[in-house]
């Protein structure tokens, strides 16, 4: 019974080591980069399909749990990873070509994000958090003679390191009081004690500023500009991908689970993030002239949207923020298929001025982009559209019409600066053309432009699948 | 008794851990560590967890401490340069530390462990057994899909160690230690009639065995160096 | 009177702090004999093996030459280096000693019968042997000299790297026993010691016990063809002593290991009558002794390795085939159902 719960997990990782062993034992003329590759986006896809027929249940003496809203995660995490894998085929790092320790490494993050996606108990959280952090700092720097990669390795590591403290520190404080780590005892415990004590909630506190770290909210944004700016393109779009998935769907489960019954106290906590990554997403992505650095402002403000969902406390709020994830995923693997298609005679180039006239130069891509942006702003009936109705209406469900405001006029502030792009694309004088796309690119921008577009044919099944995961999550 | 003891080792502890921050040689800072790292495992011998104590000493003071060392002797750390920003960012810090301090101050002042915990089940030690015996049977039986993740995260500790240190430089004189073992006398040495009289280096000097660039591996040996005559060695 | 006397021992505080002390010196005198001894076994068996003499000159057969090197030793003038760290340099000789000492508490030499039976005696032992590189390392740097530095830093890299192997041999022997306690090691090997059935165990502890004190063909760390005498290089008189004695206590040590873990420690070969006559310390001591032999033999033997050999020997050998042999153990008793579960009672 254990194995057959986490029987995704274990393929994925037999597949990673057995990928690891091809690429170490290749001889060094032939680069086993794109073998790896090709490898590692098979696995994904065979866990993936393992992860939709994975039977219910818990095991490993309740650290481990498999229901309908772990699945969903898995999937979503899953799609991130593999979506990012195909974006590193057309890689070239500053000393050019690609190590196949990469797709491998990206491989690993994604047992992670499946360990925490399934955790029931707070050394799950933790060790799967560590494994899909610890790859991902790696990964950051992986473009090593590249300064700014260095960089953003070394600060992703140092802060996520605080980070991690933090969350330990909330791990034992919870622990120390609540007396254990299981979410089930733990919820069991608080709703029998009547209540938590004040040691509890400090603990709850810290636990909600070490995943904040990770999704990047405010006030625990400082590293993202610099990370996602320096990072190599196919890291940054999987960092903003599937850890944050992973990421949400911890914060869900345990503030629905363990720590439900204190919803009351937990809201305000949530809300005030939400609503301080909303505004600060919006106002500091407005003078920016990176576009790496102007979807990390944008992704800040993402998360805010995300958390209304949390911070309704519902079982709509939660299927609204699933179906927000499900969408932003997408859309986000699509823009930085356009960003890491900005090359220019083999150097990218991620100046936002730098996309000026792509309308004429390159119509496909810059279609594509124009979509990705409407979506990003939540333009119907692109797929942002609908996530972003989902957690409003959730919101406004709840009665959160303070949140609900911020979050309209802040939605309002980040169309300028998505237009800002698309008027760049198509008014301004053009810019010398791009290099030719490579295939990998071009299929991803374009499958994802085509998921966007028309996400309205899916939402129906998206919609379910969310709503089966939020009732498997709040029952 | 134990009392006392417990007083000496968490003394010498809280003492050794003030001088591993306040040490000027980083060295000494270290050393202090150890006995940090000593002291608390005489804690955990006296809380009857002497398999803790055990792999405190292995691994933190026999394996982690040694590389610390190793490093820092290597350093050349300036300490001055090292407390420049001390005064600017100690208020700070000072600051932050004395919130923490004051919430733990808060918690433990109220400390109550929830009272329903009996309510759930706990994995615990069956009598008789011994704590080593009782923290394999957590560790490889109850939690051992941890166990495997976390061996997972060393491995990923170790493919990014690779990964962002190791270069392959053709510069290296590494040995190819099969072919090494392959090489046979006849390679190696060359058995010439002399002349009576007449030294060796009228006869163009020292040859280096051909095999040399044969056993040095791929790339790290350059058979057209020129040769090593013995008036370039400087007789 | 001799009631009053097992009373003040067996039944009082101080009684038992006499006790304990009087325990500790009945393993401690012989030990130091012992060492004291070796360096003139050591000496003799080279000169034998390489058809030389020996010495020879202080009394008969030179049986006085130990002490006469200890009364040189002592009375000779301790030299501390300019810009030298005072305490840390006086220090890693005298830590050098006294671990080599301490880890004797746990060593039984006859059916519960140690300073110390504890539970975890092969993790102390393991512990106390990891902490040996401290004193080199920390004379090296204190020393403040580029060869001495040099010394510590090799002994530090080798130390560490054979300390892996060593510790999953000894898993591969506990997974045998089903306990750490040094006692019931031995007593596993009553029917068969763990040489025979892990004969390449045996071996390859032996070699890494060798690199663990840095004995040749390992020691790399004084290697006095290219360091001088390595991290011992500044050091003279009692400092200097306290080295060697350390060094030549920790080859005992690690004979002692090796007889408890793969030669039954104290059990005779077979347990019928004439060897069962013959009482478990002596054969302790017998092993120890062959095992000291090997040292001093292989010594005489082999050549220094260069030191990637060394390390490549230590990871990339030793480390793979120690871990497949641990792997290789527990699948073997687990599928034969012969795994012990001494620990869970």
């Amino acid at each position: 019974m254990n194995w057959i719960i986490a029987f995704p997990e274990l393929v994925l990782t037999l597949c990673g080591l057995v990928i690891l062993t091809v690429g170490v034992v290749q001889k060094k003329s032939t680069n086993p980069f794109a073998a790896c590759s090709m490898l590692t986006i098979a696995a994904f896809a065979i866990t993936g399909f393992l992860v939709t027929v994975s039977p219910d249940g818990s095991g490993y003496e309740h650290v481990f749990v498999n229901d309908g809203f772990a699945r969903f995660m898995k999937v979503l995490s899953l799609i991130g990873g593999a979506l990012a894998t195909i974006m590193t085929l057309s890689y070239r790092g500053t000393s050019g070509g690609g190590r196949f320790e990469l797709p491998v490494l990206i491989l690993f993050s994604t047992i992670g994000t499946m360990l925490m996606a399934s955790s029931d108990n707070m050394m799950t959280l933790f060790v799967g958090l560590e494994l899909s952090s610890l790859a991902i700092y790696i990964l950051c720097a992986f473009d090593r003679d590249s300064v700014v990669s260095s960089e953003s390795g070394l600060k992703y590591f140092i802060l996520g390191s605080l980070a991690s403290g933090l969350l330990l520190y909330g791990i034992s404080l919870t622990y120390g009081y609540g007396g254990t780590m299981e979410y089930g005892a733990i919820r069991t415990v608080l709703i029998q004690s009547g209540g938590a004590s004040l040691g509890l909630m400090l603990g709850i506190v810290f636990l909600i500023a070490g995943l904040a770290f990770k999704l990047s909210a405010v006030p625990f944004h400082m590293w993202t500009p610099d990370v996602y700016q320096g990072a190599p393109t196919p890291v940054t779009a999987y960092l903003a991908g599937a850890p944050k998935i992973a990421t949400f769907a911890l914060i869900l489960r345990i503030m629905a689970g363990p720590f439900g019954a204190l919803a009351p106290q937990w809201q305000l906590l949530i809300e005030m993030i939400s609503v301080l990554s909303m505004v600060f997403g919006s106002l500091a992505a407005i003078p920016q002239t990176n576009i790496k650095r102007l979807m990390a402002y944008s992704s800040i403000g993402h998360m805010g949207y995300a958390l209304m969902g949390l911070a309704a406390a519902t079982p709509g709020g939660i299927r609204g923020t699933l179906v927000y994830l499900t969408t932003y995923l997408f859309m986000n693997v699509g823009v930085f298929a356009g960003i890491a298609a900005m090359r220019r005679k083999g150097h990218e180039t991620t100046d936002i001025a730098d996309l000026s006239g792509l309308g004429r130069t390159s119509p496909g891509l810059a279609l594509m982009m124009a979509i990705f942006m409407f979506s990003m702003l939540g333009m119907p009936p692109t797929a942002g559209f609908f996530g972003k109705l989902m957690v409003f209406s959730a919101a406004y469900g709840a009665g959160l019409y303070g949140l609900l405001a911020i979050g309209a006029i802040t939605s309002a502030i980040g169309a300028y600066y998505y237009l800002r792009i698309v008027k760049v694309m198509y008014f301004d004088a053009s810019a010398p053309a791009f290099d030719t796309r490579s295939p990998s690119l071009a299929f991803l921008s374009v499958s994802m432009g085509i998921v966007t577009a028309l996400f309205v044919l899916v939402l129906g099944p998206v919609t379910s699948a969310a709503q089966a995961a939020a009732s498997a999550l709040i029952g | 008794m134990t009392a006392l003891v417990f007083y000496v080792f968490a003394t010498i502890l809280v003492l050794s851990a003030t001088m591993v921050i306040s040490a000027r040689n980083p060295v000494h800072s270290v050393l202090f560590l150890i006995l940090g790292f000593f002291n608390a495992a005489g804690l955990f011998l006296l809380a009857g967890a002497e398999f803790l104590a055990m792999l405190l000493i292995i691994v933190y003071v026999g394996a982690v401490a040694v590389l610390f060392l190793f490093v820092v002797m290597m350093l050349d750390i300036r300490v001055s340069e090292a407390r420049e920003g001390l005064q600017r960012y100690a208020p700070f810090g000072a600051a932050v530390g004395a919130v923490l301090f004051a919430e733990l101050i808060l918690a433990f002042g109220h400390w109550r462990i929830a009272p329903a915990i009996d309510a759930v089940p706990h994995l615990g030690q069956a009598a008789g057994e011994t704590n080593t015996a009782a923290l394999g049977d957590l560790i490889y039986t109850h939690y051992v899909l941890l166990f495997q993740a976390c061996g997972l995260v060393l491995l990923v500790a170790m493919i990014g160690a690779i990964v962002l240190t190791l270069r392959e430089r053709p510069t290296g004189r590494r040995q190819d230690i099969e072919r090494q073992h392959a090489r046979t006398v006849a390679d190696t040495l060359e058995l010439r009639r002399l002349p009576l009289g007449r030294s060796v280096r009228e006869l163009g000097g020292f040859a280096r065995p051909t095999s040399y660039s044969e056993a040095a591996a791929k790339g790290s040996y350059d058979p057209h160096a020129p040769v090593l005559s013995d008036e370039s060695r400087g007789e | 009177m001799i009631a009053t006397l097992s009373n003040f021992l067996f039944h009082t505080m101080l009684g038992h702090v006499v006790l304990v002390a009087l325990e500790t010196l009945a393993v401690l005198v012989p030990l130091l004999l012992g060492v004291a001894y070796l360096t003139l076994a050591e000496r003799k068996v080279m000169a034998a093996m390489q058809l030389r003499k020996g010495p020879n000159v202080n009394g008969p057969f030179g049986v006085l030459q130990a002490f006469a090197d200890a009364i040189k030793m002592l009375t000779k003038e301790t030299v501390i280096p300019s810009g030298a760290n005072r305490f840390l340099f006086l220090f890693a000789p005298f830590l050098t000693f006294s671990l080599a000492m301490v880890a004797w508490a746990v060593i039984p030499t006859g059916n519960g019968i140690a300073v110390a039976d504890i539970n975890v005696g092969v993790l102390y032992l393991l512990a106390i042997s990891s902490l040996g590189v401290y004193g080199i390392l920390i004379a090296g740097w204190a020393s403040n000299s580029k060869y001495a530095f040099l010394g510590g830093l090799r002994s530090a890299a080798q130390m560490v790297s054979y300390e892996v192997s060593i510790g999953l041999i000894i898993v591969s022997v506990l997974l045998a026993v089903g306990s750490l306690n040094l006692n019931d090691i031995v007593l596993a090997q009553r029917h068969v010691w763990f040489c025979l059935p892990m004969f390449p165990m045996f071996i390859l502890f032996f070699i890494s016990a060798l690199a663990e004190t840095n004995r040749a063909p390992f020691d790399l760390p004084e290697g006095e063809s290219e360091l001088v005498a390595g991290f011992f290089v500044e050091y003279s008189a009692l400092a200097f002593g306290l080295f060697f004695l350390g060094e030549y206590a920790n080859m005992f040590l690690m004979s002692g290991m090796t007889s408890i873990l793969f030669l039954g420690g104290w059990l005779p070969p077979v347990g019928i009558a004439p060897f069962t006559w013959i009482p478990g310390p002596i054969w302790l001591i017998v092993k120890i002794l062959f095992c000291l032999f090997c040292f001093i033999w292989v010594r005489a033997t082999f050549p220094r390795y260069r030191y990637d050999q060394l390390m490549r020997l230590g990871w990339k050998v030793f480390l793979p085939l120690s871990l497949a042999w641990m792997i290789g153990t527990a699948g073997f008793l687990m599928a034969t159902g012969l795994l012990p579960h001494q620990g869970v009672s």
